[in-house]
């Protein structure tokens, strides 16, 4: 029972850094870059669903309401992904491979700064101006409980299943099916999957990389989104600083799945959620529990990088100094 | 052919160009008049009101503001009269044109505090219109400049000790501005100074004295040396028993040390490094166990001194298990795995108390009331008195990491300039390539690791004594991304670009309080701006500036005479 109850949860929290982890390896896959700061898009996805709530609905908990609080989600991150490529990452395609990281790195941090000092306060130290009314972002926010997908728990033979546990579930379920339709039925994500196998020879064939490439980062900006929703429903807050660890996370299980593989990214995120579940319920002694699951992610983090740096799935190794 | 020929072979086209050719000339007598008009209104009140940024409001009577602008002034007239007759190693308008966009902005700036601070322009005094004037014309004659080409072979050769005095009396200037600097408690008027100081440095060094004092550097390497520290060593003397800034400059000494161990690894042999906090983190951890404190873990309490070499030892065994996969995993992966590590240490520390794991660090608590350190009867606690100066607790911390520092920069720079440090240098650029040349290049890795991680370890020691306490939120990954931001920031393999950023990062959120709550935002964006538009930092190696610029012909011809003398 206990068993079936960790199972629940790990294919959750999976679901969760599933659907964050398929953005850095798309990135990774095209242009070899570890966006640092995807943990962020994240962050942005779920305070773009607050603030959707708050600006056209505050007090509406129908079920209606939540497929607009998703498209709220997808535009403030896609927007975010795109600018940061635009303006940060693009001019760097040919600098050495420390710049951009540490651009990311930069990236980051001013993002979470950016929510905690100017969500209820747009113009930063220039007014106090605030036209919606946003509550301050610098400790946790509160986020709207939704009809239908969050309330009573269902409980299945002792089992307790919550109800934004199907969301999630389903949420990375549909993601993951348009994703397979996109990557490999359209025009599209045929050229992607070019680009990523070769970019110069993909540009010699007519594909227009910069498009490619700016699609690659829509594409992870929405899936975090989705998962930004989903982690506010679950746990039923949010604050600026929720992007880091689970970004960190993500990653994790991008790196496990192979990174630059989508159905990799998938896997690992599952696989990740199961292990970190299954440790804190199964590992004797004082070294178990809660305290240490973070631990136990980042040696897997670290085993996986030593050992099979191309991850479960194997895809191409990559060499680069 | 250099750049400069191609282009004079042809007629100047645009607009911009013709203006240049027919009032060049005039670009001199602009830059006097700007200049003298600045020194003018030195001496000119500037505010109606005398409570805004100090009394600026008496004529004939400069203080603050109306020094620096005077300052400003003299630096235009002389880069003006250089002008006239210029030394083919100098180019002055390079150097007004930094002047005049800074003399600008500061004397804005001046104006805009005194309107915010007393209520409107209207009470701005006939001192900051003329100041206005004056930056404006600076800024005029700099874009009539023509630009020049430096011949960097012309520079005047002086006689030993003529260059020696000369690195003295720029080092007596250092010291004298970052104790008045220091001094100064308005921010707005700090803000107005740093402005000023950044302006008259980049002007001079830009206009070229910047090649030449980096020339005589050099050649006089030991009394560069020496001076400097001796001018850090004077330094608590200038603050006249008050600790506020000592304790702010321990800080910056404990970053720098750190930053400069991680600058081993990272600049040396080109391993990115994510978790180096942690190692900070493992030397002030086993500084504070081994400790007379009645919270430490462990029972021993060896002397400082054996505490010392565990601490290096600790953390370099740390860095040798943290660089093991440095054998398998290269460029990004292994920012990751240190990551990785990084987070485990910290987590580590935080879960280590008894109830989960065995009891080693008291948790989230941290290890408190760390006792000051005893050496020989001396007490680092209690306040001496030399020469009259009294010299408080933070001062005798700072003596002794004084010390710290200059043991790091002595290995720093003995590795460098050794096989080990061109074995990295090799690394680096390709490691395959080192392979092939017969370069021991998992050996070198370790080693990097491990001198870096000891270098921080010895560090944690005395900061833990230093901070008094202990605790796992210290060592937070943005510790770390910190440290990285000082070596990148600061220039990456070399020893006094890491002080610079190290001191930038640390000094301005403690001196700029007004800004302290957007210290983060700013620092992030000023990472992102960085890696775009300066990514060999500000203080770069020759050689890395030359990896993202390959294609600046001035830059090449430097790098290749400064190799041939340095033969």
């Amino acid at each position: 029972m206990e068993f079936a109850q960790q199972l629940v949860n790990g294919l959750t929290l999976g679901s969760l850094y599933a659907l964050i982890a398929v953005g850095y390896t798309v990135v990774y896959g095209i242009i070899q870059l570890i966006n640092f700061a995807h943990g962020e898009i994240f962050m942005i996805g779920a305070f773009g669903a607050l603030s959707t709530w708050l600006v056209f609905f505050n007090g509406n908990t129908s079920v209606w309401v939540l497929p607009i609080m998703i498209i709220g989600a997808i535009a403030s991150s896609v927007i975010v992904a795109v600018l940061m490529e635009r303006v940060a990452y693009r001019p760097l395609r040919s600098a050495p491979r420390l710049a951009p990281l540490i651009t990311a790195i930069g990236i980051s941090v001013f993002l979470q700064e950016l929510v905690r000092l100017g969500y209820n306060n747009p113009l930063l130290f220039l007014s106090t101006w605030n036209p919606f009314d946003f509550p301050s972002a610098k400790q946790k926010v509160p986020f709207p409980q939704i009809d239908v997908v969050t309330g009573a728990a269902f409980n299945v033979g002792g089992v307790v299943i919550q109800r934004s546990t199907i969301f999630t579930i389903g949420a990375l379920i549909i993601c993951a099916a348009g994703l397979f339709y996109f990557v490999s039925r359209t025009r599209t994500g045929r050229a992607m999957q070019a680009v990523s196998q070769d970019p110069d020879t993909a540009r010699l064939m007519g594909i227009n990389v910069d498009r490619i490439i700016i699609v690659a980062f829509v594409i992870g900006a929405t899936l975090a989104a989705v998962a930004g929703v989903a982690q506010g429903l679950q746990i039923t807050n949010i604050n600026f600083k929720m992007g880091f660890l689970a970004g960190l996370k993500a990653f994790t299980a991008a790196v496990l799945g192979g990174i630059g593989n989508v159905w990799g990214a998938v896997l690992g995120g599952l696989t990740l959620g199961l292990v970190e579940s299954m440790a804190v319920q199964f590992i004797p002694g004082t070294f178990g529990g809660s305290p240490w699951k973070d631990v136990w992610a980042f040696a897997i983090l670290i085993l996986v990088l030593v050992f099979r740096p191309q991850g479960l799935l194997g895809a191409k190794v990559v060499d680069r100094a | 052919m250099t750049s400069l020929e191609k282009t004079a072979g042809e007629a100047p086209v645009s607009r911009h160009d013709r203006m240049r050719s027919r009032f060049g000339s005039r670009a001199a007598v602009l830059a006097v008049a700007g200049g003298a008009l600045l020194v003018l209104s030195g001496l000119l009140s500037w505010s109606y009101d005398d409570r805004v940024l100090g009394d600026l409001s008496i004529r004939f009577y400069p203080a603050g503001i109306q020094i620096y602008a005077m300052v400003i002034g003299v630096v235009g007239v002389v880069l003006g009269l250089l002008l006239l007759r210029r030394p083919p190693w100098l180019d002055p308008g390079r150097g007004l044109r930094a002047l005049g966009y800074g003399s600008v902005a500061f004397v804005v700036a001046a104006l805009v505090s005194i309107a915010y601070q007393a209520g409107g322009l209207i009470n701005v005094n006939e001192g900051g219109w003329v100041g206005l004037l004056g930056a404006l014309l600076i800024l005029g004659a700099a874009l009539l400049c023509p630009p020049e080409h430096l011949d960097v072979h012309s520079w005047p050769r002086l006689a030993g000790w003529q260059e020696i005095s000369i690195i003295v009396v720029l080092l007596a200037v250092l010291l004298f501005t970052t104790a008045y600097t220091l001094n100064i408690d308005d921010a707005a008027t700090f803000g107005c100074l740093l402005v000023v100081i950044l302006t008259v440095a980049i002007a001079l060094l830009g206009s070229g004295f910047g090649g030449y004092v980096g020339f005589i550097g050099q050649n006089n390497r030991r009394p560069l040396l020496l001076a400097a520290f001796l001018v850090a060593f004077l330094f608590p003397f200038t603050q006249d028993g008050s600790d506020a800034n000592m304790s702010i400059a321990t800080q910056i000494l404990i970053f720098a040390a750190t930053a400069l161990g991680l600058n081993i690894v990272v600049g040396l042999a080109g391993l990115l490094d994510l978790g180096y906090i942690a190692f900070l983190g493992t030397g002030a951890y086993v500084g504070a166990m081994l400790s007379q404190s009645a919270f430490a873990t462990v029972g021993w309490k060896p002397p400082f001194v054996v505490v010392m070499l565990l601490g290096m030892l600790v953390a370099s065994i740390f860095g040798l298990i943290i660089g093991t996969p440095t054998l398998r995993v290269s460029g990004d992966y292994l920012a990751i795995v240190t990551l990785g590590f990084g987070e485990i240490f910290r987590l580590a520390m935080f879960n280590l108390d008894g109830n989960n794991g065995p009891d080693l660090t008291n948790g989230p608590n941290g290890i408190p009331a760390i006792p000051d350190l005893t050496f020989f009867g001396f007490d680092f606690g209690a306040t001496h008195t030399v020469a009259g100066i009294p010299l408080g607790r933070f001062s005798n911390y700072y003596f002794l990491l004084l010390l710290l520092i200059a043991f790091v920069i002595l290995v720093f720079t003995r590795l460098n300039d050794s096989r080990i440090g061109r074995g990295w240098v090799a690394i680096r650029e390709d490691e395959r390539a080192a392979e092939a040349m017969g370069v021991n290049v998992f050996g070198l890795k370790l080693l990097a690791f491990a001198v870096g991680a000891s270098l921080a370890g010895l560090a944690g020691t005395i900061k833990a004594h230093q901070d008094t306490s202990v605790t796992p939120d210290q060592y937070i990954f943005l510790e770390s991304a910190f440290l990285l931001a000082a070596v990148v920031l600061g220039g990456m393999g070399t020893v006094a670009g890491v002080l610079v950023g190290a001191t930038i990062l640390k000094l301005l959120p403690e001196k700029a309080r007004v800004v302290n709550d957007y210290r983060l935002l700013i620092f992030g964006l000023l990472l992102v701006i960085m890696m775009r538009f300066r990514p060999e930092g500000i203080v770069p190696s020759k050689r890395r500036q030359l990896e993202f610029h390959e294609d600046d012909e001035d830059l090449v011809e430097l790098a290749q005479t400064e190799h041939l003398e340095a033969k």
